[in-house]
């Protein structure tokens, strides 16, 4: 156990080896291929394409408080301030050059998948034009409730993998292999369910894990879904938060309050809020967005099927109520008590939904909720006092319902 | 209701048809289905004996829908919930919704929750349309909207109830593209507020009755000027709102001789093949036929292209685009756009609207100083 390294550093070693690849793609024989945090990657992995997350990028320059200047520079482009901080934060990159990184390689093709939100596909055409990149748009209707609708939704879902395959092939000149495809997912698989595993371990008392954790477990599972290291990660990641688990050390010594988080986080934020919350007794435990990873394939079925219906029904393409229904799963299972709902400014697709769902889930859990309105990465619209405040408040009126 | 209309009365209706709508339920005991844009097909709807009516959403002032969608929606989306929240409440028996963006990912969820007694059904249509894929998902969902209507309704539809919708459906198309058409050459007989305000009031009426008042108004236009002391321009956008924008065209003698908006020309683009025997196919194959939609993915440089080939084809001295505040789809296109226009040396003048806030004489002080420049310019 002393010899081995330990998931901080396996990530580390992870992350620097596959930019290191992702950098020397053509000298590999390789192509880069950018694509969205939720899209069929296995089919990338599986033709030796390398995947690159403009996403990722965008969070480590975000995180780094980068939002502002990297949006300035798009801004100056005629792009307007509300678009997503990501976007912004990638269209100013590349105006600039700026990065909180060593940056990304350029893309040879783009995939953009709808189940997260419009937005990326958008994005992903201002690339395309940019470079006269070819673009591939795997489209996916809306996970209504009605059983013989998902089925015509997978069907259409799974006709456009195969569009996808015969796509790549094109532009790679090279035959896809099937055999390979299934290899990779066997990994993706292992490695989803351990990562499952791992977010799971905020149902311990006091919890070993909080979102913030979270936050960074789940890179790995994003950018190398599909590959051995990703399974040897996440098996790492779960023994240590197991041997927490064993020892009873939490996140917090006395957890009063455990809290759910609805939406990507305030990535500039990370540590503040950590810091604050925990001050108050509140550790937040989880988010349906970091559960987006938490893919569960059937391996027994074709593997273009196995994929569909996972990425399909992904929480941000689900009905508001079938959303609050997973919502509503992780209360329970987590024993929260309560919830902080942050509307994104970055993000319409999944934070027009959050009025409708904070109403379902403080009917439905007797939870109060606090509401509070910013961006994910760009401090002018981060009002620090207000959201001060509004948390003081909210923990006010928890304490008061504990009494 | 809408069978004997001339100018003024079309005019009068297009600003706020729902009136009317509501007069003409209350006379023939027929539904009422209201969409948002895009693309629902409004036959399949028609040949339930249901009006499909286009929300092109209200200026008059949000109450309740800033609760359920925050400020940096679209205008349009707000604006439509408040109209069926609040004005027109008592209108609609029924709603279809697409979902095209990210403001409408979520829209059919957001009105099924707030209107729990009434039949609200979505359209998934695709978000692409470059792939052989997207022609059986529209068809598959054109399926699935008559077996929805049909399970509300509780009656199924023949094809020829569907190719009765469709002639009449065709029918209000060509008479439209045929006043457009007299329109752009001839700008002092037609109006654009005259003729936007057609095609406005087309996609929330009874097109069977509407149908006959465009062919008298047809039949009734007499002055047949050159037009030579307009401006012809090319309008592009998503929809051209509140209608008195057109005024602010008429006034300063600018002639839409094209436009690729929703509710434009873009609407006019899908006549339905009525010999086909597969009528389902016949819908499916004209969603292809439409042009460009910014929040479909297709041919990342088709919107340039089509405005290119649209400036060349009517000798236009501008392309005017029509922005709606918050419409995030457009708002990734327009920077590339505005670059590809200067490079061609096409004049582009960009209009912002907003529902609710837009100020007109702000839009009449810009349209005029573009212009001004444009003619001093000697373009």
């Amino acid at each position: 156990m002393s010899d081995k390294m330990s998931s901080k550093d396996l990530s580390k070693k992870i992350t620097k080896e596959y930019m290191d690849e992702a950098f020397h793609a053509h000298d590999l024989g390789k192509m880069v291929g950018y694509t969205t945090a939720v899209s069929p990657v296995e089919l990338f992995v599986a033709h030796d394409i390398i995947p690159i997350y403009p996403e990722n990028h965008a969070v480590a320059c975000l995180s780094g408080r980068m939002g502002t200047e990297l949006s300035l520079a798009t801004e100056s482009m005629g792009y307007t301030s509300h678009l997503c901080a990501y976007a912004r934060s990638d269209l100013g990159y590349r105006k600039t050059g700026k990065t909180a990184t060593g940056g990304i390689p350029d893309p040879d093709l783009l995939l953009a998948c709808n189940a997260q939100c419009f937005t990326l596909t958008k994005w992903f055409q201002v690339l395309a034009r940019k470079g006269n990149v070819p673009m591939f748009v795997w489209d996916t209707p809306e996970y209504i409730k009605d059983k013989k609708a998902r089925e015509e939704i997978i069907k259409y879902c799974v006709m456009q993998l195969r569009e996808m395959i015969a796509w790549m092939e094109e532009v790679t000149k090279r035959k896809f292999d099937y055999d390979r495809l299934k290899e990779v997912m066997k990994y993706s698989a292992e490695s989803s369910l351990l990562y499952k595993k791992f977010l799971d371990m905020a149902q311990y008392k006091p919890s070993p894990i909080s979102i913030f954790d979270a936050l960074i477990g789940m890179a790995i599972a994003v950018y190398r879904r599909g590959t051995q290291e990703c399974v040897e990660y996440y098996q790492t990641l779960v023994d240590e938060c197991q041997a927490k688990v064993d020892r009873g050390i939490g996140v917090l010594k006395n957890e009063k309050y455990r809290l759910y988080w609805e939406n990507l986080p305030v990535w500039f934020k990370f540590s503040d809020h950590a810091k604050l919350l925990g001050s108050y007794g509140g550790v937040i435990l989880t988010s349906l967005y970091v559960h987006a990873w938490s893919l569960e394939f059937d391996l027994d079925k074709d593997p273009l099927l196995a994929m569909a219906e996972q990425y399909a029904s992904v929480f941000s393409n689900s009905t508001i109520e079938d959303r609050a229904d997973m919502a509503v799963d992780l209360f329970k299972r987590y024993d929260m008590n309560g919830m902080i709902m942050f509307m994104n400014r970055s993000c319409k697709a999944v934070s027009f939904a959050v009025p409708s769902l904070r109403d379902i889930l403080v009917k439905r859990t007797g939870i109060p909720a606090l509401v509070f309105e910013s961006d994910m990465g760009d401090p002018r619209f981060y009002s620090e006092t207000q959201i001060r405040t509004r948390i003081e408040a909210y923990f006010e009126t928890l304490d008061r319902l504990r009494l | 209701m809408w069978e004997n209309l001339d100018f003024g009365q079309a005019i009068e209706y297009a600003a706020d048809p729902y009136a009317s709508i509501r007069a003409w339920k209350n006379e023939t005991g027929k539904k009422v289905v209201g969409s948002t844009l895009a693309d629902v097909p409004e036959e399949v709807i028609y040949a339930f004996d249901i009006l499909p009516v286009t929300l092109l959403g209200t200026h008059k002032p949000l109450r309740k829908a800033p609760s359920l969608l925050p400020d940096n929606a679209c205008s349009l989306a707000r604006s439509n919930l408040e109209l069926a929240l609040t004005y027109e409440n008592d209108l609609f028996d029924g709603f279809v919704l697409p979902q095209v963006c990210d403001t409408t990912q979520h829209m059919c969820d957001i009105w099924r929750i707030n209107f729990p007694d009434t039949y609200v059904e979505s359209i998934l249509l695709p978000r692409q349309v470059d792939r052989q894929s997207a022609r059986y998902w529209v068809k598959e969902e054109t399926m699935r909207l008559i077996s929805s209507l049909s399970q509300w309704t509780g009656k199924s539809i023949t094809p020829d109830d569907l190719k009765r919708s469709v002639a009449i459906h065709n029918e209000n198309k060509r008479l439209l593209s045929e006043l457009y058409q007299i329109k752009r050459r001839h700008p002092e007989t037609i109006t654009n507020k005259q003729l936007f305000s057609l095609l406005k009031l087309s996609m929330q009426v009874d097109k069977k009755e509407l149908n006959e008042s465009l062919k008298k108004i047809r039949d009734g236009l007499k002055s047949h000027s050159d037009g030579r002391n307009h401006v012809p321009v090319v309008l592009t956008g998503i929809t051209c709102d509140p209608l008195e924008i057109f005024d602010l065209f008429d006034e300063i003698e600018l002639n839409v001789v094209a436009d690729t908006l929703v509710t434009g020309s873009r609407n006019l683009q899908g006549i339905v093949d009525e010999d086909k025997s597969d009528l389902v196919e016949a819908l499916m194959e004209r969603h292809f036929r439409r042009g460009f939609f910014s929040p479909i993915h297709d041919d990342v440089f088709k919107n340039v292209e089509a405005l290119k080939a649209l400036y060349k084809e009517y000798s236009a001295k501008a392309v005017v685009y029509v922005h709606i505040e918050f419409c995030e789809s457009e708002e990734y296109d327009v920077p590339d756009l505005k670059v590809a226009m200067k490079k061609e040396g096409i004049p582009f003048h960009m209009l912002v609207t907003e529902y609710q806030t837009l100020s007109l004489s702000h839009v009449r002080t810009r349209l005029h100083a573009f212009f001004e420049s444009l003619r001093e310019s000697g373009r």
